[in-house]
């Protein structure tokens, strides 16, 4: 048994768009960034918040009973939000699954014993485990105990990164990873913090050594409309890229709005509605410039 | 694409409306009246042969293999000595009711009433069976959705594969009229035995010589279409007809198309000795092979002209119409008659076994879209990718086809009802998803049990909650069953009352059978028939199997003990009683202990906690099942199978604990329950994988429905197929998918003017969605849809 333990958001198994075949995503919670589309609010603190999905609730009202804290049928509203302690009894009692807690406590064992009865497919798929986020390199004790198991039962890992985290620190895990994505959502630095709350410093000089490792590298770019699609940034993107990797390769992925019912679910103010999709025909003109700078474009669809 | 001469035939094929001939009845009828007094097995061959040789000869625009059984282009005949009595019940309704309906006009009507029922009244193998069927089992198991195996005593048996590699192609019919003959003479001592083994022959050189001459009638007609057809080409080809029709199936077929055209004479002989269920084509890639390799070598055909005869037989093989009752309409729904048709899998010495045609027949089914014939696929674990590839490619296309089997599983559970293991790797598929093999005599779907109905007779003191009758055993005041292992008990005792009736209903028309209805035709396409001189009937085949008994309801059941266990026994937040009210009242009032009950967990999702009691159950079911022997001394088999039965045995059945309301379908096969596989397709085979599968000789269905963007891409199809094997390397047996989109349904039930050609996936096989009652469409629509890869 290996109690030690770590947040993480609901795995996913059979997850085919974030590395080779069938995978099961390990959604650590906790993120170092604050980017401002973000499409996973449950996973910036490693702590627990309850959710609230108005649209399930059937007002039977076991919630408001079982509350010690006197917390309403409507969690959102702020002044409810405020009294909760996350004791997660309302869940307990909640018939729909309107209330749920989206990250949860798990030890080590407990993620194994989930993948476990996956590896089968991955063994017929080529698949594997991808750790995402959140950031996962955030709680890198539990990363690195998941990343040395797996990787001793001879499964293909995968991780998606901010890019944002000490390089020393996890060397030894990307050691055992055979894939890894990393993001830049802004080469100008400025522009990144503002959007990210942090700078892309580390994130660029991160990515350049990643070539220190045998694993393959994708950059992946969340394309937002008027946020990092001009074509100015996409093509400094892809020099670096070009300059930075062995075998240089990228992936562009639309910015999408299907987190925003996760924002309402736990009370938080949703993204800005300035932030768009960018069209399939920008997207194609993108990757076409991205291959005039010898970056090959990788999908998994 | 298809050529204009199949796209022509196609049109006017999907524009027909099925439609009743009693032409076969009529000759069938006559022919008895004349014969009266001698043994059935001759009265039969006589019959079939006067058929042959009366029958309307009827060639249709631009066909290249003809035959017809009737004048109708989709066409569905009577077998008054099987069954008249429903016919003429239910016939006044026949362009009328909901699920099948067929066109019938009331001279049609008039004719049959007064010149061929009233002979068969009280010579009928459904009066015989109903007068000879114990009053307590008639209660259990005529027309209640509970035991039913009417397909058993109003229909024929069919549940064969002619074996065109051992006998038919190499013999050809003068070839087996010669063998009888050499037989009769060789049969010299007189015994009882020896005298009913001359009889047999007799009748295998009548229906012999019937086919023969049924053929030469095409002959002719093509020849005196020939003389009147001013096109050229159009010219040839009837010549062409007429001569392939003069040469097979007397003698063995020489070319490709010579052997495809004896295929469906003998489809043809089939159907019209018996209007059978499930007369399988068998392997058509194995046993064509060697013609179309010879013709493609020699270059006496080419490859599109290969592809347009396959696509010819696939057109002729949806012709037939199943005529059945709306009560076995209802378990089979779609006028499917289950031609099944294997390609794929492993050769008789264990080398892959694909070749061209294989993947020719993928794309006919493609192209055709038409419900037959039902195509299976073996895929073993070493199949060459493109294979598998092409079999998700056609997934991809959303018709429901081709049925996926595990080449390695069905081997097994032929293995284990005690095949040789060279006859075992050479099974083909029989109806929808049964393992079988050409040289075997068997009930593949002898009777249909509602699993649930056990539950309710545990839950209601032995009472139906729908008719208020008592069909089960006594049982105690359900609110006073202390633990969950008490209520088990009583659903055991319940479910092992209806397997005991199921067997007993099953006897009773194995019996009959044998005495009734004899089958010359069809013993003479197997081979151990012919070598012993013993009909089908009096289990002359090299393998005779055991009835299968058929399983529905498994995921409901294994639900509802599992809501019970979890909520009663273990959280303890209802009492049995307020349960029991609860489903009494279809959960009216009840919202809040419905909820829980549907939070409960569900088979399907890789949850052992009722996965469990799933497996428990299936067990029980085949050590129960197996320890009954049949009139042949063979054990009972079981199976959870598809066809459409889940709906007409959740008809009969009150709320269930799991959450379901009264009448909602039940579950088919090893499938979940619609819509609470909610986890991932994964789970779902998991779960389903679980079960021991292979003991289930009589086979085993997983149905699942993807959205169809998930397999739009080739990689979508290449995650697909892996999926596929590892499901297979679990241990299972059969899964298929359908991947349209709601969208898609929902418009087809709209507009169906517009979607005539969509074929669905219903159980085991597919049929066109437009030709679904209202409620079988809803149902298919409810099936989870995975659309999260």
């Amino acid at each position: 048994m290996n109690n030690l333990y770590g947040f993480f958001m609901e795995p996913q198994n059979f997850s085919v768009n974030d590395g080779e075949g069938i995978r099961t995503i390990v959604f650590f919670a906790g993120c170092p960034l604050r980017c401002k589309w973000c499409a996973n609010p449950e996973g910036l603190a490693h702590v627990d918040r309850m959710s609230h999905r108005y649209e399930m609730c059937i007002g039977c009202g076991k919630c408001t009973i079982i509350c010690p804290e006197g917390v309403g049928n409507n969690l959102n509203l702020p002044v409810e939000r405020e009294k909760c302690i996350l004791c997660g009894k309302c869940e307990d009692v909640c018939l729909t699954g309107s209330r749920k807690r989206l990250v949860k406590k798990y030890t080590v064992s407990e993620i194994l014993k989930i993948l476990e009865r996956q590896e089968i497919f991955y063994r017929y798929s080529g698949g594997g485990v991808t750790f995402s986020g959140g950031e996962a390199t955030l709680q890198q004790d539990v990363l690195r105990e998941l990343a040395y198991v797996l990787y001793d039962r001879a499964i293909s890992l995968a991780i998606e990164t901010s890019g944002y985290f000490e390089f020393d620190d996890i060397k030894d895990i990307l050691e055992k990873l055979d894939l890894i994505f990393i993001d830049i959502k802004h080469m100008d630095d400025e522009k990144h913090r503002l959007y990210t709350g942090a700078g892309n410093e580390k994130i660029l000089a991160n990515t350049q050594r990643l070539n220190e490792l045998n694993a393959e590298v994708i950059v992946r770019v969340p394309v937002i409309e008027g946020v990092n699609d001009s074509i100015d940034n996409i093509v400094k993107t892809a020099r670096f890229v070009k300059e930075s990797i062995k075998k240089p390769k990228m992936e562009l992925l639309p910015y999408h709005s299907f987190g925003d019912e996760k924002y309402e679910a736990m009370g938080m103010e949703k993204p800005s509605r300035e932030f768009k999709s960018p069209s399939p025909e920008a997207l194609d003109k993108l990757a076409g410039l991205i291959r005039a700078e010898g970056v090959k474009i990788v999908s998994y669809k | 694409m298809v050529t204009d001469r199949i796209e022509k035939i196609r049109q006017n094929y999907i524009n027909s409306k099925p439609a009743i001939s009693y032409e076969r009845a009529r000759i069938w009828t006559e022919s008895h009246k004349k014969t009266e007094g001698q043994s059935t097995p001759l009265r039969r061959a006589i019959a079939f042969r006067d058929t042959c040789e009366k029958l309307d000869v009827k060639i249709f625009d631009g066909e290249l293999i003809v035959g017809a059984t009737g004048e109708f282009r989709k066409c569905g005949i009577l077998t008054p000595e099987f069954s008249w009595v429903w016919v003429d019940r239910e016939m006044d309704n026949f362009d009328k009711r909901v699920q099948d309906p067929y066109v019938m006009t009331d001279e049609q009507r008039e004719y049959v009433r007064e010149n061929i029922f009233p002979y068969w009244k009280g010579k009928s193998l459904e009066e015989a069976f109903l007068a000879q069927l114990p009053r307590d089992t008639a209660i259990v198991a005529v027309d209640t959705g509970i035991v039913d195996n009417d397909s058993k005593w109003r229909q024929a048996v069919g549940e064969i594969t002619p074996d065109y590699e051992d006998v038919l192609f190499k013999k050809g019919f003068g070839g087996i009229i010669r063998e009888a003959r050499r037989h009769i003479a060789e049969l010299r001592d007189i015994t009882s035995e020896n005298m009913k083994k001359k009889e047999f022959y007799e009748s295998i050189i009548i229906t012999s010589e019937g086919i023969i001459a049924y053929a030469n009638r095409y002959a002719r007609e093509a020849r005196r279409m020939a003389g009147k057809e001013a096109d050229v080409k159009r010219r040839n080809e009837l010549l062409n007809i007429a001569d392939i029709c003069e040469r097979i199936p007397e003698n063995p077929p020489a070319t490709f198309h010579e052997a495809m055209q004896f295929v469906w004479f003998t489809q043809v002989g089939g159907i019209l000795s018996e209007n059978p269920l499930a007369l399988n084509v068998g392997r058509f890639d194995q046993f064509m092979y060697p013609y179309y390799k010879r013709d493609m070598e020699a270059g006496e055909i080419t490859r599109d002209e290969v592809q347009e005869l396959i696509e010819a037989l696939w057109l002729k093989l949806s012709e037939w119409v199943w005529t059945i009752s709306a009560n076995t309409a209802e378990f089979f729904a779609g006028y499917n008659q289950f031609q099944n048709l294997t390609v794929g899998g492993k050769t008789r010495d264990g080398r892959d076994a694909t070749n061209d045609l294989s993947y020719m027949a993928l794309l006919a089914t493609e192209r055709i879209k038409t419900h037959q014939p039902g195509l299976s696929v073996r895929i073993h674990q070493d199949c060459p990718r493109d294979f598998l590839d092409a079999v998700m490619h056609l997934v991809s296309k959303g018709t429901g086809f081709p049925a996926i089997h595990s080449d390695q599983a069905g081997y097994q559970m032929l293995i284990n009802a005690g095949y040789e293991p060279e006859d075992a790797r050479d099974w083909n598929n029989c109806g929808c998803v049964v393992p079988h093999f050409r040289k075997t005599g068997e009930w593949t779907s002898a009777v249909n049990i509602n699993f649930t109905a056990a539950l309710e007779f545990a839950l209601n003191r032995g009472y139906s909650r729908i008719t208020g009758l008592k069909i089960g055993l006594d049982e105690k005041n359900p609110a006073s069953f202390a633990s969950y292992e008490e209520l088990e008990e009583a659903f055991y005792k319940q479910f092992d009352n209806l397997i005991e009736h199921s067997v007993i209903a099953t006897l009773v028309a194995q019996n009959l059978h044998k005495q009734m209805v004899p089958r010359p035709f069809l013993s003479s396409c197997i081979e151990n028939c012919m070598d012993d001189g013993v009909d089908l009937v009096d289990a002359g085949a090299k393998y005779n199997l055991g009835p299968v008994l058929t399983g529905i309801g498994l995921a409901v059941t294994s639900n509802s003990l599992a809501a019970i266990r979890k909520l009663v026994f273990e959280d303890k937040v209802a009492d049995m009683g307020t349960v029991i009210k609860a489903i009494d009242a279809n959960w009216e009032g009840y919202d809040e202990l419905r909820q829980m009950a549907l939070n409960a967990p569900k088979y399907g999702n890789d949850d052992d906690y009722v996965d469990s009691i799933a497996i428990k159950m299936a067990n029980h079911y085949y050590k129960e099942g197996h320890k009954y022997k049949d009139i042949n001394g063979n054990n009972f088999n079981t199976a959870f199978m598809g066809i459409s039965n889940y709906l007409p045995t959740g008809k009969v059945v009150g709320a269930t604990p799991c959450g379901r309301k009264a009448k909602e379908p039940l579950s088919e096969g090893v499938s979940p329950f619609a819509g609470s596989d909610t986890s991932t397709p994964l789970a779902a085979m998991r779960s389903a994988a679980k079960l021991n599968q292979d003991i289930h000789s009589g086979g085993t269905l997983l149905n699942l429905r993807l959205s169809e963007d998930l397999v739009s891409t080739k990689r979508g199809q290449g995650n697909l197929g892996n999926m596929v094997q590892t499901f297979f390397a679990l241990g299972a047996f059969h899964v298929q998918f359908n991947t349209i989109s709601t969208e898609t349904l929902l418009k087809a039930q709209e507009h169906p003017e517009e979607y005539r050609d969509l074929l669905v996936r219903v159980a085991g096989y597919s049929t066109q969605f437009v030709n679904l009652s209202r409620s079988m469409q809803d149902a298919i629509i409810a099936r989870t849809a995975h659309n999260k890869f």
